[in-house]
């Protein structure tokens, strides 16, 4: 009997010392599928939603092709079943205190680890990842993440005070993606009190189980609704008039780049071969594999990128243990790729890697920060000063010292660039779902017949209107570009009437080119700018306050041409100048330390400027918004470049002669002419990093459409005027918020 | 390959640059421990690899001749007949790689094994094991008489003062001394890994004792707080690789201090086969210090050919 288990080729392995195959035993997930009669549809306010008459698309194991089970297609009708129940649980789910919220993600903790199994060996059978990832990783993490806002929910009502929840969110995953990201983007939206649909795409279980495990806590059903369906459902999403925001999700980690110090180049490509050749491929449920796979699609991907690189006149080095068939691919190391090749600036493909020399630190942070792209990036130097250097400097959401792919609850994670720029996890986080008290309800107002190839795009002829009276002495003219007032392009004028409809003044037409010239100031001032200390911003800040007051009897009397009762208008430059000492002061406190569990050492959240912000202001309060707005972006370490109140420029102007005295030139532009004009030319620059607009909601529209050429964070007001005396909505933390971006610093230590 | 005069120096300028970083080789280590697992067959064959490479060791003030006698009669029979026969491999002649003594007790493990009729080499501690704090000439005596007893490895422990210190050339003269009282015998270099500080030091105490002639660097005495653990084994393969890329001489690794279960001994397989390949994997170039992870390593093959959890009487005691 001791005979029968012994095994037959025992003696092979004693002398080979190969290793076997580690199955993880995927019954329990099998066993799931099958309570569902193999066929998934999906799941909303706490129940099963199985339409009929809708197509359905089979869910593959990628590794063999062999379909586990099939996917019911959402449709339009089914996404709005979806949204009404997220939308009847927000009245419930946002009347709670936060630490019921709390309370309830916590349980929704416990119910995750009690069937972890269940989550992982489903994750890793349809997706291919390798289960050990999914396992000690995801899965755990997921759990943090619940724990962690779990604990931000119940100290919601004081750390948030004034901070709202938007309503219902609407969540686009994209083909490929891990459960994981998801719950980065749920968890904060539930905590702070919102509800979820999110659409993911066909074929994707995980998702629906989550929601399962969710919604059979019974209380709060509707918090958390899944639909699986194309892409094409995301706009039909987007236009429900329930969904407040609508978040999206990147694909999963592509491949890498890799840039590697001359002097140490052949070292560093010797260990780096060394080690790639002992990575092993296989089944996503085998426990001792490094490498799964992503499907045969990702498998294309990656040999076309290989073949189109070597036919470029790239060296190519695959190793490792792989199986020989589809959809297998081996990791790939691509050198000596001619950088102006088409695949040099192309994305790369997972499990690809493409390595190339630099010579000094700074060359390797021109070439980092020279691509659209801002996710994340290692730093690996043994020598702590240039390794903080390079950390700095780079333009990136996450950079991790001598570590990768670290990440954490509390430590937020974004993006700049083309990588996005929205948050998930820590402080960051919650506030993406969160809005300050009394914002009115975003009510979806698209308007479908809305011409973005002609919005702005010409600009009405001005004719002279007659000659200025009025109060001497004449209000400044010009363009405020590069610290001086400079004649427009288009060498034409545009009058200013007052209250009363006299001719106020004649300010100059500027056009394309004079927002070029502006924003070409800007960029020039904003290193210097940047690397100045809080303490260096907040003295101008105070100087020009100062100035302000010295002007306040020109400036009011402007203000009372433009119907401003005298008391007001004084009151307004007062409010003005105390907007600048306010600003000032906090750019003093930026940014802070995180400890995070399992790490040895400090994460740095560092608050760092957007770089040059666009703003375009409002009609109302000419002087108190242009001000409101300025400061804090100047104190954020950004340069700004200004569209003042359409309907009274001449403050902003009267502003710019101190500006012109005090502020180092370019880093503060005022550009004046026709508004819808200058937001066109403004939304289409590529190279302006952020853009607020408070005007119009035609314009706003037009903005969030042109922005997403580079993905520029952008801030519109949809029309609605707001309070701008106000300390909530003239001077609250929205403003800092959005003036400056998050990163994380990530700074493991050890001896 | 000898290292003297510019050879020498050049060779320690370039050490005293090495800086390891220790986050990263924790996070390796605690990677290649999750990713790597043998199961059902491949773990009975890589269990019985394992005894191979075992150095059976008793060094306590308690050795007699007659529990020396037991634990080379265990060497020579590791694992049970019956259990071998099962999974066929009752022909290999699988016995462990030697036996570990402290020098006195080398007279018993040679008269014992021969009794036994087997080749199996002796092994014993020397230079003032486990503090090497004894003087330079006892310390080489106590080498040579080893040697004469017929011992034919040699554990010598580092002066871990002149690591700490920083006298590298010191620490080099005072291993190439151990390497010429061991004559024919195999050095093996014991670090002490958990009183040197720092993984930088274990480092560089490793290229030394590789320059300086070592057989095999050992990383610890089993008689430290901390013994042998998977970052510091990762640093010493690390630098055996360097020296074999700089050299091209192997030299084997032995871990030893605290691995006492067959899921470790599997862990420290894995870990060479990733660090430095399958041409390290014999008893020539890595060995397992320990004294009770045989035991356990005959009751999982034990579990593994009959399907039940072996009982303490089941199993002969070493």
């Amino acid at each position: 009997m001791a005979a029968t288990r012994a095994a037959p080729h025992a003696r092979e392995i004693f002398t080979s010392l190969e290793y076997g195959p580690v199955p993880e035993s995927h019954t329990c997930a099998l066993a799931w599928l099958d309570t569902q009669d193999w066929c998934l549809g999906h799941y909303v306010n706490g129940k099963w939603l199985k339409p009929e008459h809708r197509d359905s698309v089979p869910c593959q194991d990628p590794t063999t092709g062999e379909t586990l089970a099939s996917c019911l297609q959402a449709q339009a009708e089914d996404v709005a079943t979806a949204v009404e129940a997220a939308r009847t649980a927000f009245k419930s789910w946002s009347a709670q205190p936060g630490v019921a919220r709390g309370r309830h993600l916590t349980r929704l903790a416990k119910v995750i680890q009690k069937h972890q199994r269940l989550l992982w060996t489903l994750e890793s059978l349809v997706t291919g990842r390798v289960v050990r990832e999914v396992r000690d990783g995801d899965v755990q993490l997921a759990q943090q993440l619940l724990h962690y806002h779990a604990i931000q929910a119940s100290t919601q009502e004081e750390a948030l005070a004034g901070w709202e929840p938007m309503g219902v969110i609407g969540l686009i995953l994209p083909p490929t993606f891990s459960f994981l990201e998801m719950m980065w983007r749920i968890c904060p939206a539930l905590a702070v009190g919102s509800t979820v649909v999110a659409l993911v795409p066909p074929a994707s279980p995980t998702p629906l189980l989550l929601a399962q495990l969710a919604g059979e806590l019974g209380s709060f059903p509707g918090i958390l609704n899944v639909i699986s369906g194309p892409a094409s459902l995301g706009p039909v999403l987007a236009s429900q008039p329930a969904i407040q925001k609508v978040a999206f999700c990147g694909a999963l980690e592509g491949g890498l780049r890799l840039l590697i110090q001359e002097s140490v180049w052949d070292e560093v490509m010797r260990r780096l071969q060394e080690r790639m050749g002992r990575l092993r491929s296989g089944r996503g449920l085998d426990g001792a594999v490094d490498m799964g796979t992503r499907g045969a699609a990702a498998c294309d991907l990656a040999q076309r990128f290989v073949h189109e690189a070597q036919s470029q006149g790239a060296q190519v080095f695959q190793a490792g243990d792989v199986p020989p068939e589809r959809p297998f691919y081996p990791p790939t190391l691509v050198f000596n790729l001619p950088p102006a090749s088409p695949c040099a600036q192309a994305e790369v493909p997972w499990p690809v890697v493409v390595a190339s020399p630099f010579r000094t630190a700074k060359e390797a942070l021109a070439v980092a920060n020279g691509t659209p792209r801002g996710g994340s990036a290692s730093v690996w130097s043994e020598r702590l000063g240039q390794a903080l250097e390079l950390g700095y400097g780079l333009r990136m959401g996450t950079v991790w010292i001598n570590a990768h792919g670290l990440r954490d609850p509390s430590v937020p994670t974004g993006g700049c660039k083309e990588s996005g720029c929205s948050w998930h996890g820590g402080p960051d986080g919650l506030y993406e779902y969160l809005r300050p008290s009394g914002t009115p309800t975003q009510v979806s107002c698209l308007s479908k017949n809305m011409n973005y190839d002609t919005f702005g795009l010409t600009v009405p002829s001005t004719l002279p209107a007659g000659p200025e009276i009025g109060p001497s002495p004449a209000p400044p003219y010009g363009l405020f570009v590069g610290g001086r007032f400079q004649a427009p392009g288009a060498r034409s004028s545009r009058p200013i009437q007052d209250s009363s409809g006299n001719l106020h003044g004649y300010v100059a037409e500027g056009g394309a080119k004079d927002i070029r010239g502006a924003v070409e100031a800007a960029h020039q001032a904003a290193p210097g700018w940047a690397g100045q200390s809080p303490g260096a911003r907040a003295g101008l800040l105070w100087a020009l306050a100062a100035a302000l007051e010295r002007r306040k009897s020109t400036l009011a009397s402007r203000l009372e041409r433009q119907g401003v009762e005298l008391k007001a208008a004084e009151a307004e430059v007062e409010l003005s100048a105390r907007r600048l000492r306010a600003w000032g002061a906090r750019a003093q406190a930026q940014g802070h330390t995180l400890q995070v569990s399992g790490l040895r050492g400090p994460v740095l959240r560092l608050r760092e400027p957007l770089g040059v912000l666009a703003v375009v202001c409002p009609d109302e309060w000419p002087l108190l918004a242009f001000v409101s707005l300025l400061a804090p972006a100047l104190a954020c370490g950004n340069t700004v470049v200004m569209v003042p109140s359409a309907a009274c420029p001449l403050l902003a102007l009267e502003v710019c002669q101190d500006i012109a005295t005090l502020f180092p030139a370019g880093l503060a532009n005022v550009v004046t002419g026709d508004q819808d004009h200058l937001t066109r030319c403004l939304a289409l620059h590529q190279d302006v990093q952020a853009l607020w607009y408070f005007g119009s909601a035609q314009g706003s529209q037009f903005v969030e459409w042109a922005s997403a050429g580079n993905l520029k964070p952008v801030w519109v007001s949809r029309g609605c005027p707001r309070a701008w005396d106000q300390e909530a909505e003239g001077a609250g933390p929205e403003l800092g918020l959005r003036a400056a971006r998050t990163k994380a610093l990530w700074l493991p230590m050890g001896d | 390959y000898k290292f003297c005069g510019r050879g020498l120096s050049k060779y320690l300028s370039w050490i005293s640059k090495i800086q390891v970083n220790q986050p990263a080789v924790l996070r390796r280590a605690e990677q290649i421990q999750a990713r790597r697992t043998v199961k059902k067959e491949w773990q009975a064959a890589w269990l019985l690899k394992a005894v191979t490479f075992i150095d059976l060791t008793t060094l306590s003030g308690d050795d007699t001749p007659s529990n020396i006698q037991r634990l080379c009669y265990k060497a020579k029979y590791p694992i049970r007949e019956d259990l071998l026969k099962a999974l066929n491999m009752h022909d290999k002649d699988i016995t462990t790689a030697a036996v570990c003594v402290y020098p006195a007790r080398v007279c018993d493990a040679v008269k014992a094994l021969k009794a036994a009729g087997c080749s199996i080499p002796v092994a014993s501690v020397a230079t003032g094991f486990p503090a090497g704090q004894t003087h330079l000439k006892t310390r080489l005596e106590e080498i040579r008489l080893a040697v004469e007893d017929g011992a034919t490895e040699i554990d010598v422990v580092i002066n871990r003062s002149l690591v700490l210190t920083g006298q590298w050339e010191a620490l080099y003269d005072e291993i190439r001394q151990f390497r010429k009282a061991c004559g024919e015998a195999h050095l093996k270099t014991i670090l002490a890994t958990g009183e040197l500080g720092s993984l930088t030091n274990v480092y560089k105490a490793s290229m030394i004792a590789m320059m300086a002639g070592s057989d095999f660097i050992k990383t610890s005495t089993g008689k430290e707080t901390v013994n042998a653990t998977f970052p510091v084994a990762i640093v010493m393969l690390r630098a055996i690789r360097d020296f074999f890329w700089k050299t091209g001489n192997k030299v084997g690794f032995k871990p030893a201090g605290g691995i006492r279960s067959a899921k470790d001994s599997l862990a420290w397989l894995s870990l060479v086969k990733e660090e430095l390949g399958d041409e390290w994997l014999k008893p020539e170039l890595f060995r397992i210090g320990a004294s009770t992870l045989l035991s356990d390593i005959e009751r999982q093959i034990y579990h593994h050919v009959t399907g039940r959890y072996a009982a303490y009487h089941d199993l002969p005691m070493s």
